[in-house]
């Protein structure tokens, strides 16, 4: 009984479930053959950098052997940066040098690194051990984020990043991810990351999710996460819409950071994005897919090309200021 | 997508109905029990024949022995006699056992052996028509008594069936002279159906005697009947009674007037029937009769495989199953496993070392394994060379465990030898992916979730009474698919997810 009381109540509220994420969104809208965009940060940044989307600047690319030893010319105009693997996952073998001490290099955490020891790294990434297939792997060095002190009091550690939903350029939900002590720095919510729902017409935060429950403070600062103003709110949404057209992929979930003196860019794309977003903005997905669903057939059938200023304007007024109840 | 769903209903619906009718048509047609533990009564019938041989002479010994035709199929039918050779043929319409020995001195005793069953009979044309005998001619007091007699008869009797039936009462009538003058004396059964067959030839109808064996009952010898042809079938009737229709459960022996065994150089044979009710699994049974019929069962082709493939396809033919558990563990429970064909490989392993002791093994090798590639990983190993490096592991794991199970006598120990060590290795591979992307706890999640699922799997699996049906009715399969096919559209919650977000529901 309680099985079917659940499952009516979220029906009610249009919550998206995995069964129906992957069947009707991501086989629907995502085909096969555009997922390397997204799995290789290499090719989305190029993308972005081509269709003049903000993205952390690359400083350069080393995808052989040889390349390696340009390593030392190649940082050498740089005191912070991040070496990662193109087709790493689970942050695993990212590496961020914040500061230089003479010679060595210091990471985030404090640990000093020489010159070789960072060469020994980057071979490490080409030869693939990072990669989850084993395939041979680039590596990627730029720009380190500096997160914007509008986060430093619901932040524990590391960079908050900001999701969005898109529904074939149509921003359907949003989300702020403070990683956590638990989380060791990484925004992932599987990871004990916390998920604060962010209002789509405001970009005011609202109640968040950690492992599946509703709170309303950070569990190591303890202070409230809702009532927040996300600055650059507009251009969050734009960069969001705009990921759709350079990947073709109409399902996707879009990383951003906001960086303190770059503004908003563009960390990664997400082919299957998760379903906790839901739970921080108490709301289903389902049911705002399929309103946008409904708009993209009526303008179809309507002949009307829609802009991405027009699509957020849809959803911040179709799925937006709901504080204001 | 509508039509893509519609598309997919109306496949899936077409493969069920596909295998349902193919397992009908085995089980109606083809007569295959859907059960394994479905039995058939059969019916052993022993005739055992016993003589005093004469002074080493030759002997011949010949015995009517039933045709096979009829509502039993024969099974089996064996002819014993030692020092004895043996011929079956043809003799007006009966089948002929002969017996036969170059020298004979002493009790002789012959068996004759049946075995019957009623399944699996195959349908016979129409019967033929009887050959007729000529009439014998009557004479004088005789004639004149027949005339008498079939006189009334006549006009009491609408066709060959009454005819025959008014004839037999007539001639069990006691009271009547006619009928006393013709069985002169002698009221046995023999001498009143002679009197009937001699009647009912005079009368140009066709008659015959049928030796029938009860198969129930107490008296286990032949009892005589008649038979007369109507023109389309035969009528038999008894010829004390004139009651119709041959009793349950019996098998005609021979037909004709001949005595069922006539012996050359040895004296009257005792004769002892002895019949006893047995069981015999169906599947057997059909199993049998197939050789026996020239009739092709492409029902049981897979029966026809050689054993050793048959033994693996009883396997292979449970895999679907197993898949279709895994199917709807992880699309409507929501359990988590390492992809989908882990847990049945699995569940094929514990095939090998059993449940319990598969589980052990299995929690310990992979928690060893795991270990190992958490060192392995400070060493920054390529894909490949870490792989061969855990599956060596693996490998010493086991042959220590069997080592020291077969030192501590635990000979369970060296089942784990055929364990199979790939899929071992690659659990242990992808847990540990796992356990970088997600987590430790997350892993251990995902290895119980697996180690249930294949739990579930292999117990599936090793069913007996679904191992049979699947092995015996393939058709079955089509019916698997069409519900993998519908659970391709599933787009329901999985039970996990009514709990995931059940914060979701509290407003």
């Amino acid at each position: 009984m309680f099985w079917l009381k659940t499952w009516r109540a979220l029906r009610r509220k249009g919550v998206l479930g995995i069964n129906q994420r992957n069947g009707e969104l991501v086989l629907r809208y995502n085909p096969r053959h555009l997922y390397p965009l997204v799995d290789d940060k290499l090719q989305t940044k190029q993308r972005a950098i081509a269709a003049g989307i903000e993205v952390p600047e690359l400083y350069g690319v080393i995808s052989t052997e040889q390349g390696i030893a340009g390593l030392g010319a190649l940082l050498s105009g740089h005191r912070d940066f991040v070496i990662k693997p193109a087709q790493g996952a689970g942050g695993d073998g990212i590496v961020v040098i914040s500061d230089r001490f003479d010679s060595m290099f210091r990471t985030s955490s404090g640990r000093l690194m020489s010159l070789d020891e960072l060469e020994f790294h980057v071979s490490g990434i080409l030869s693939g051990i990072y990669s989850l297939g084993g395939h041979r792997d680039c590596a990627l060095i730029e720009y380190r984020v500096r997160p914007d002190n509008v986060f430093s009091a619901i932040s524990f550690e590391g960079v908050p990043d900001i999701r969005i939903i898109v529904l074939c350029g149509y921003p359907v939900m949003a989300m702020l991810r403070l990683p956590t002590r638990q989380s060791q720095g990484k925004a992932n919510l599987h990871q004990g990351a916390i998920g604060v729902g962010v209002d789509l017409a405001s970009g005011i935060t609202m109640g968040g999710t950690w492992h599946n429950l509703k709170i309303d403070r950070h569990p190591d600062t303890a202070s409230p996460v809702s009532g927040v103003q996300l600055p650059y709110w507009e251009q969050f949404l734009q960069l969001a819409s705009r990921s759709y057209d350079i990947t073709g992929l109409g399902y996707l979930g879009v990383d951003m950071v906001l960086d303190c003196d770059a503004g908003p860019m563009i960390l990664e794309l997400n082919a299957r994005p998760g379903l906790n977003i839901q739970i921080a903005n108490d709301a289903g997905l389902m049911e705002r897919c399929q309103t946008v669903e409904a708009e993209m057939e009526r303008c179809r059938e309507q002949g009307i090309e829609v802009g991405a200023q027009e699509r957020i304007r849809f959803c911040q007024q179709r799925f937006g200021s709901r504080s204001e109840a | 997508m509508r039509t893509v769903r519609l598309h997919a209903r109306l496949l899936a619906l077409f493969l069920c109905l596909l295998g349902v009718g193919s397992v009908l048509w085995q089980v109606l047609v083809q007569e295959i029990p859907l059960s394994d533990s479905e039995v058939d009564p059969v019916w052993i019938v022993d005739a055992r024949i016993e003589f005093q041989g004469e002074d080493n002479s030759p002997v011949k010994l010949e015995m009517y022995v039933p045709s096979g035709k009829g509502e039993f199929v024969t099974l089996s039918e064996s002819f014993v006699g030692n020092k004895y050779g043996i011929n079956v043929s043809t003799h007006n319409g009966n089948r002929l056992a002969t017996w036969s020995t170059r020298r004979a001195a002493g009790k002789q005793v012959l068996y004759y052996r049946l075995v019957l069953a009623r399944r699996f009979v195959v349908e016979r044309g129409p019967a033929s028509s009887p050959q007729f005998r000529p009439s014998e001619p009557l004479e004088g007091a005789e004639r004149a008594a027949a005339e008498a007699l079939l006189g009334p008869i006549r006009e009491r009797s609408a066709d060959i069936q009454t005819f025959v039936s008014e004839t037999i009462a007539t001639v069990n009538d006691d009271t009547n002279d006619s009928v006393r003058l013709l069985l002169a004396g002698d009221r046995s059964v023999e001498q009143r159906t002679r009197v009937v067959e001699m009647l009912l030839s005079a009368a140009h109808v066709p008659v015959e005697q049928v030796h029938v064996l009860r198969l129930s009952g107490q008296s286990v010898s032949p009892e005589m009947w008649l038979r007369s042809f109507n023109g389309e079938s035969w009528l038999y009737l008894n010829p004390l009674t004139a009651e119709q229709g041959l009793p349950e459960q019996s098998i005609v022996w021979w037909t004709g007037s001949d005595p069922l065994v006539q012996v050359e150089g040895a004296s009257l044979p005792r004769l002892q029937f002895s019949v006893h009710r047995s069981e015999m699994s169906t599947i057997q049974m059909a199993r049998n009769v197939q050789p026996l019929q020239q009739r092709v069962f492409w029902g049981l082709s897979l029966y026809d495989l050689p054993l050793e493939s048959q033994k693996t396809f009883r396997i292979i033919m449970m895999i679907p199953l197993g898949v279709l558990l895994i199917l709807m563990l992880r699309n409507l429970v929501g359990v988590e496993t390492l992809g989908t064909f882990t847990p049945v490989l699995v569940a094929l392993a514990f095939r090998e070392t059993d449940l319990i002791w598969g589980i052990f093994l299995f929690t310990v090798v992979t928690a060893l394994g795991l270990s190992l590639r958490s060192y392995l990983d400070h060493l920054r190993l390529q894909l490949l060379p870490r792989l061969s490096v855990v599956l060596t592991f693996v490998v010493v794991v086991i042959t220590l465990i069997s080592v020291f199970g077969h030192r501590l006598g635990l000979e369970r120990g060296l089942s784990v030898a055929l364990f199979p060590m790939v899929i071992l290795t690659m659990v242990i591979e992808r847990l540990s992916i796992v356990w970088e992307e997600r987590g430790g706890l997350h892993s251990m999640k995902v290895a119980l979730g697996t180690l249930l699922a294949a739990t579930l799997a292999h117990l599936l699996m090793i069913r007996p009474d679904l191992t049979y049906f699947f092995f015996t009715f393939p058709g079955a399969l089509l019916v698997v698919v069409s519900v993998m096919l519908l659970m391709g559209h599933y787009r329901g919650y999985r039970l996990s997810e009514l709990r995931r977000f059940r914060a979701l529901t509290k407003d």
